[in-house]
């Protein structure tokens, strides 16, 4: 639905693909890319397995980017992309057409926004790829919404909320955790924005934004699926290649200061029934320092991939003070990105216990570093991870598209595998010891959240 | 994937609504001992999935002194076989990047195996040894226990789960149905090592249904269904009963204090082999299936702001079928939310939809089909479904036809043998004002 927000789709996605045999540099897409005059690039996976296409546009800005005390501006203005839009060669669309004529073509059709891009795509018959590509163009530049439309989908977006965040405690503590650990950073902000700051958008900041924003030059197309590369080509040529380039700003970034003390934020909630220990680390995006995030992708999957590795191992298997916990990073990032762990304890008088245990397994990481066998065991599965990402139609263009969109090249995606290949134990072992050392000084603190049944006597359950 | 065109010149003498090609091209394979599965071949990625069902040994088999047996059966399973213990056995899984699990759903359990080319040989031998051999072991089982329990604490904190629990329980009141498939506080503490193995003895080949599609020839097939279920017992099976949804027309208030009331409503449905089915499945994309464009989605998110999402979906259980509208909306907008859902019911009775509606409909049902051939797990899991229901394996290829030869005379007499507002079962979790008819929930069933 109009909106996906974000990260959750990144982190499926995350394992970027590939594989390898050692000496040959076996790309993981063989994706095709071109550049139009006005400054868009143009991306294509030919995948011929299914006579379909996911065709989606990627534009270079998000939450992050918004004007201070306007969050959720960019959220709000991907809702209203498919509220009506108008050009004198593409054609004119009224509010809700888009949709509607994707549909009626046998498609599906869907937007997303993160704090560093807002994406729109189509998954459609490959006889319909030029009808989609005019379409998209046509609102590159061309969104034209009525006033109506605006203050009913501000409605929509107060819905959107109380779904997400104010219906669900916990969403509501990771908001506050974000929002500590990136001070004076706009990734505090949450993408869809704070409640009284949405009432507050006007129709004219909306229109300002987008004005400001959404140019040729400030995105990447991105199309897969069973379509020839040079056709994909030719079509944007003379859709998205008409729409002119505009001078769209600069991105830079205001920065958090150097803060010493690590923050932990507590929730005692009347639903809640059960603890949860989350704590969540600023460390290397892709953009920031390649070799460490492929680094911190392998330290994810040793200490976090599923039911064999050390955290479940030891914390659920052995020690059986937690009953699940998982642990997840996301390169894909302008700025910093987090790294979590998500813990369930046993009972909530373990919580102590489970952030112990985890201290001492990343205090054994960094002391010992992994073996040979893990580190070999690892590689080889991400690298068949690379396989079943091609197993896929919007797959690989999701994971192009915001490798892309924050700063990877396209060679970082398609040679994957080999720089993975090239991991070793000294690096997994720095990455570690230089985000995630609990006795030494972090660069940044991490951000701990602790979830926790209401202790004071309850009225009772459901019944208030 | 295939797509097979049969030859220019057939196509000129066919009439021209008949579809030349074939849609997927599916092959019954049997082996030598039996086993039948449904295959859809392809090379193209070195990737191999098998989805596979007992029917009818589903979550609707357990007892209610220990609801929750099948899905803990499921979860442990995978957690040792033969003589790999736990940890060995999920060690391989992991480092071969096999995914290899079980489910269970209300009325089958099932698996899913999925595996590259190079590891086949390894992800079929332990696929046989869990089936053949589960370990079921006190560790991973009081594991299990323990996630699942925390899983069901963890989900009192969720309005939408409390809603779903409470829909289960009350429409299909006096059913296996009704009873809480991931079992209770209580129950998961009945279930023992015994229970779980005599669940295992029950399952048989000839209970099975089998979809496999990717890198993998018949031939191989054929040796692989033999040397995996080949050996499986001949069990008992029992025709099940159909049963009507329960507590038509009552309404439900499960007060909980938070901004946002969710609201579900459930009456009878329509059975997939029924004649009325793709009449009915166009009235209902129509009303409320398709999201942006559906009646429901533009009268209440797009013209009034009243939610972030609304939809009505078919579900069909072996036993029975049930029509559901599931949404949310601001508490004090609840009482004109459902007045809406009730105009919109009445307006698709009084009035034939239009022929704009029924072509866009014909449309999207037929031309979004391929998008679900674009992965090797969803084309097991689609050759699986068709199985279930007991489709013919030309299925897909008769449904673009039915669906075309659709009347809208024939849509509204689907309307009106299935749209009932007068039997609605609501369910609302959240604080809602002016409810005072509902029954209110102070306690939610089958979960302590």
């Amino acid at each position: 639905m109009k909106k996906i927000i974000l990260i959750s789709l990144a982190i499926l996605f995350c394992a970027p693909p590939v594989f390898a045999k050692k000496t040959i540099a076996n790309k993981i897409f063989n994706a095709k890319s071109y550049m139009l005059n006005n400054g868009l690039q143009v991306i294509v996976v030919e995948n011929h397995r299914a006579p379909v296409i996911t065709h989606m546009i990627w534009y270079r800005v998000g939450a992050a980017d918004e004007p201070y005390g306007q969050s959720g501006i960019a959220h709000f203005l991907e809702h209203l992309m498919f509220k009506g839009q108008k050009h004198p060669i593409l054609g004119d669309l009224k509010s809700g057409e888009f949709s509607k004529i994707v549909r009626s073509l046998g498609g599906n059709d869907n937007a997303f926004t993160s704090q560093d891009y807002t994406a729109y795509f189509q998954s459609i018959s490959k006889d319909e790829i030029e009808r989609v590509m005019k379409m998209e163009a046509g609102r590159m530049r061309g969104m034209s919404i009525p006033l109506e439309e605006f203050n009913s989908e501000k409605k929509v977006i107060g819905e959107e909320r109380r779904q997400r965040t104010d219906n669900d405690p916990r969403a509501q503590m990771s908001e506050q955790m974000r929002e500590a650990l990136f001070p004076n950073h706009p990734y505090a902000i949450p993408i869809i924005g704070w409640m009284h700051e949405i009432e507050g958008l006007t129709y004219q900041g909306v229109m300002n934004f987008y004005n400001k924003y959404y140019a040729p030059n400030n995105a990447i197309l991105v199309v897969s699926g069973d379509v020839k590369a040079s056709q994909v080509y030719e079509i944007a040529k003379r859709t998205y290649g008409i729409i002119k380039r505009a001078d769209t700003p600069k991105r830079e970034r205001i920065k958090s200061p150097p803060f010493i003390a690590k923050t932990s934020i507590t929730l005692e909630h009347p639903t809640i029934k059960e603890a949860v220990f989350r704590r969540t680390y600023r460390v290397a995006s892709a953009r920031q320092n390649k070799q460490e995030s492929i680094a911190l992708e392998v330290l994810e999957d040793i200490i976090g991939g599923g039911s064999t590795s050390r955290l479940y191992k030891s914390l659920v298997v052995e020690q059986k003070i937690a009953t699940n916990i998982a642990v997840s990073y996301n390169s894909a990032a302008w700025n910093d990105a987090t790294l979590s762990i998500a813990a369930t304890p046993a009972s909530k008088e373990q919580i102590t216990d489970v952030k112990n245990a985890i201290d001492a397994e990343l205090r054994k990481l960094i002391n010992d570093g992994v073996s040979d066998q893990e580190l070999s065991q690892s590689i080889t599965r991400m690298q068949s991870d690379a396989i079943y990402a091609r197993d896929s139609l919007t797959g690989p263009a999701m994971i192009i598209g915001y490798s892309l969109i924050t700063g990877s090249s396209l060679d970082d995606i398609e040679y994957w595998a080999q720089d993975i290949q090239g991991v070793t134990k000294e690096q997994i072992r720095e990455v570690a010891s230089k985000y995630l050392n609990p006795d030494a000084p972090y660069i940044t603190p991490p951000v701990e959240g602790f979830l926790l049944p209401e202790i004071k006597p309850e009225i009772k359950g459901g019944d208030k | 994937m295939r797509f097979i065109f049969i030859c220019l010149i057939t196509i000129l003498i066919l009439p021209s609504n008949v579809l030349a090609e074939k849609f997927l091209d599916i092959q019954e394979v049997t082996s030598k001992s039996g086993v039948k599965a449904w295959l859809v071949e392809d090379s193209s990625i070195p990737v191999i999935a098998m989805k596979f069902s007992f029917r009818g040994m589903g979550s609707k088999t357990d007892s209610i002194a220990k609801q929750g047996l099948a899905r803990l059966v499921s979860n442990t399973m995978d957690e040792g076989a033969g003589e790999l213990k736990s940890q060995e056995f999920q060690q391989i899984l992991r480092n071969q990047s096999i995914t290899l699990h079980f489910n269970a759903s209300r009325d089958n359990f099932g698996g899913t195996l999925k595996t590259l080319t190079r590891n086949k040989d390894e992800a079929f031998k332990l696929l046989k040894l869990a089936l053949a051999n589960p370990r079921f072991d006190e560790e991973p089982l009081n594991r299990m226990r323990a996630s699942n329990k925390s899983r069901i604490k963890s989900s009192l904190s969720n309005p939408k789960w409390i809603a779903a629990r409470l829909q289960n329980d009350i429409i299909f009141s006096g059913h296996p149905y009704s009873l809480n498939s991931g079992g209770t506080l209580s129950s998961l503490d009945n279930i023992t090592q015994a229970d779980l193995r005599e669940f295992h003895s029950k399952l048989g080949k000839n209970q099975l249904v089998i979809g496999v599609s990717g890198d993998i020839t018949t031939d191989e097939l054929k040796a692989v269904l033999d040397d995996v279920f080949g050996d499986m017992p001949i069990v008992e099976t029992k025709e099940s009963e159909s049963f009507a949804l329960q507590n038509a027309g009552r309404s439900y208030l499960y007060k909980q204090d938070i901004p946002q009331s969710i609201i579900k409503i459930s009456q009878k449905g329509i059975s997939r082999q029924d004649d009325d089915y793709y009449a009915a499945q166009i009235m209902n994309f129509i009303l409320g299936e398709s999201g942006f464009g559906s009646r429901l989605m533009e009268e209440i998110r797009e013209k009034r702001g009243l939610t972030y999402g609304i939809y009505s979906y078919f579900h069909e259980y072996e036993q029975t079928n049930a029509l559901h509208v599931s949404t949310s909306t601001v508490n004090d907008k609840v009482p004109e939310m459902l007045a809406l859902i009730n105009d919109e019911w009445d307006k698709m009775l009084a009035k034939p939809v239009s022929e704009k509606e029924l072509k866009d409909a014909k449309s999207y049902l037929i031309g979004s089909m391929p998008l679900s051939l674009t992965s090797t797990g969803a084309i097991a899991s689609i050759l699986l479904s068709l199985q279930l229901d007991e489709l013919a394996i030309d299925y897909l290829d008769l449904r673009k036809n039915k669906l075309d030869k659709v009347t809208i005379k024939q849509v509204q007499e689907a309307a009106k043998r299935v749209l009932d507002k007068d039997s609605f079962t609501t369910i609302l979790v959240g604080n809602p004002k002016g409810f005072e008819n509902a029954e209110i929930i102070t306690k939610l069933p089958n979960v302590e």
